[in-house]
This record gives C-alpha cells, sequence and structure tokens, in this order.
C-alpha cells in the first residue's frame, strides 16, 4: 500500500504513457506522505467495472493509509490529475481522482503487518533485518 | 459469502495455479469466516503493473470480514493467507500485499 488503480477507456492512456505515469504516481505520493516508493502500487485496466468511470475518459482510485491529511489527500487528487492529464492528454474535468483510507494495521505486506504513517523508517530497518537473518 | 479481491499480473498465475488459489483462499474464507469465499479475480495486463513506478510482479489479495476482527485474530489469518499464497505462487514475500478488512471498508 498504497494501490492506485487507474481505470480508463480502451485507448485512452497509451501502453507508452502508464510507466511515466506510474512514476508520477510513485513520486508525488512519496513527497507528499513521505512514505517509501517500494510501498507504492500503480495498476492500470481498461473499461474495468471498477473504478467506476462514470462517464468519464479515466478514474484513479488511490487506497491509503488512514492519517494523511484533507490537505495531503487533496494534493495528492490534483498532482495525480495533472499527471494523467500531461501524459495521456486527457482533460482534467474528464479525470475522477479519489482516495480511501485504509488502516495500516489491516495491511501486511513483506510479511509484516504495515507501519502506520511516520513509522516507515523503524519498519523498513525491522523487516530488512529480519530477511538479511532469513537468508542467513 | 466472504468478499475476496485478488489482483494478479499477467503471465504470473497459470489456470492450474488459478484453480488452487482460489480453491485454498475457499479454505481459508471457510475456516476464518466461517462462510465461502466470493472470489474477483482481476489480472492486470502485462506492462500495466508498476510499483516504484517500474514493471511489478506484485499481486493484492484482500478479504472482508462479516464482523469486526480483533488485530491478533486479523494478523492470524493474514499470516496464513501470505503464507499459503507465497508457499503456491513461490512469489517472494516482498510481492504480496494482503489485506483483511472489517465490514462497509475497502
Amino acid at each position: 500500500m498504497p494501490l492506485y488503480i487507474c481505470n480508463a477507456t480502451q485507448g485512452t492512456i497509451d501502453d507508452e504513457h502508464k510507466q511515466a505515469i506510474a512514476k508520477d504516481i510513485t513520486r508525488i505520493h512519496c513527497d507528499v506522505t513521505g512514505a517509501p516508493p517500494q510501498f507504492v502500487h500503480t495498476f492500470f485496466f481498461e473499461d474495468a467495472p471498477t473504478p467506476p468511470l462514470d462517464g468519464k475518459s479515466a478514474s484513479l482510485f488511490g487506497s491509503i493509509r488512514a492519517g494523511r491529511t484533507d490537505e495531503q489527500k487533496k494534493e495528492i487528487i490534483d498532482s495525480m490529475t495533472e499527471s494523467i492529464h500531461r501524459h495521456a492528454g486527457v482533460a482534467l474535468d474528464d479525470i475522477n481522482a479519489i482516495t480511501s483510507d485504509i488502516p495500516a494495521s489491516w495491511v501486511m505486506e513483506g510479511g509484516d503487518i504495515f507501519p502506520e504513517p511516520g513509522e516507515e523508517a523503524e519498519w523498513l530497518e525491522k523487516h530488512e533485518a529480519k530477511h538479511a537473518a532469513e537468508v542467513k | 459469502m466472504t468478499p475476496c479481491n485478488c489482483i494478479v499480473q499477467e503471465g504470473q498465475v497459470s489456470a492450474a495455479l488459478e484453480a488452487r488459489l482460489r480453491s485454498g483462499l475457499n479454505e481459508l474464507a471457510v475456516r476464518a469466516f466461517g462462510s465461502e469465499a466470493e472470489i474477483t479475480w482481476r489480472v492486470v495486463p502485462r506492462g500495466n503493473g508498476f510499483t516504484a513506478g517500474e514493471p511489478t510482479k506484485a499481486s493484492v489479495v484482500s478479504f472482508r470480514a462479516h464482523e469486526p476482527l480483533a488485530q491478533s485474530r486479523r494478523e492470524e489469518v493474514l499470516r496464513e493467507l501470505c503464507d499459503f499464497w507465497i508457499g503456491e505462487t513461490g512469489c517472494s514475500v516482498d510481492e504480496l500485499v494482503g489485506v483483511v478488512s472489517d465490514p462497509q471498508q475497502a
């Protein structure tokens, strides 16, 4: 987590632009929240039932850890919408983007319960030490 | 039924493996939540999945419980889920995101 799912009508986002958008999504999420990039997953679908397009050409749904402020969420939504607009040429008002909070304690990644926002560095240190010990 | 959402990357899960995963997830749902899994299986098209902005092999598997879970119980279920999935797929521990949510939440 976070998990960003981008749904778009067929052909709206060229394959060549998807990685650029995924890189932007990663950078934006990390810049706004301080989360490490290896936590950020971005998946693209076309004409999928979810997230619903609701008449738009593209829809971005982000499942993010609870604890982010409304200002952080707005910055995430605005900046990621701008990225899709810039790379894919979709009008800003033709893109839906929302986030949904999920408690970190509900998520297991890397075999460990996910850290609360702000506790990532300690979590990563323990996680890497644990796996280094397992490899030995 | 226990809602269960699986997102995998194209080419990572064969039809035979998918059948084993579905069966195992169903058994886990019955043991953990008391009802069979209602599985939504989504495949991310090749070249459409990224972690840290790079092509990924990551899968996401989530269950939604019927009632709020104690955290200790949630962790037990998550560990069983991850052990099962990693054992069947051979993926690394860093290639799986497991989620067990309480009711009415994604």
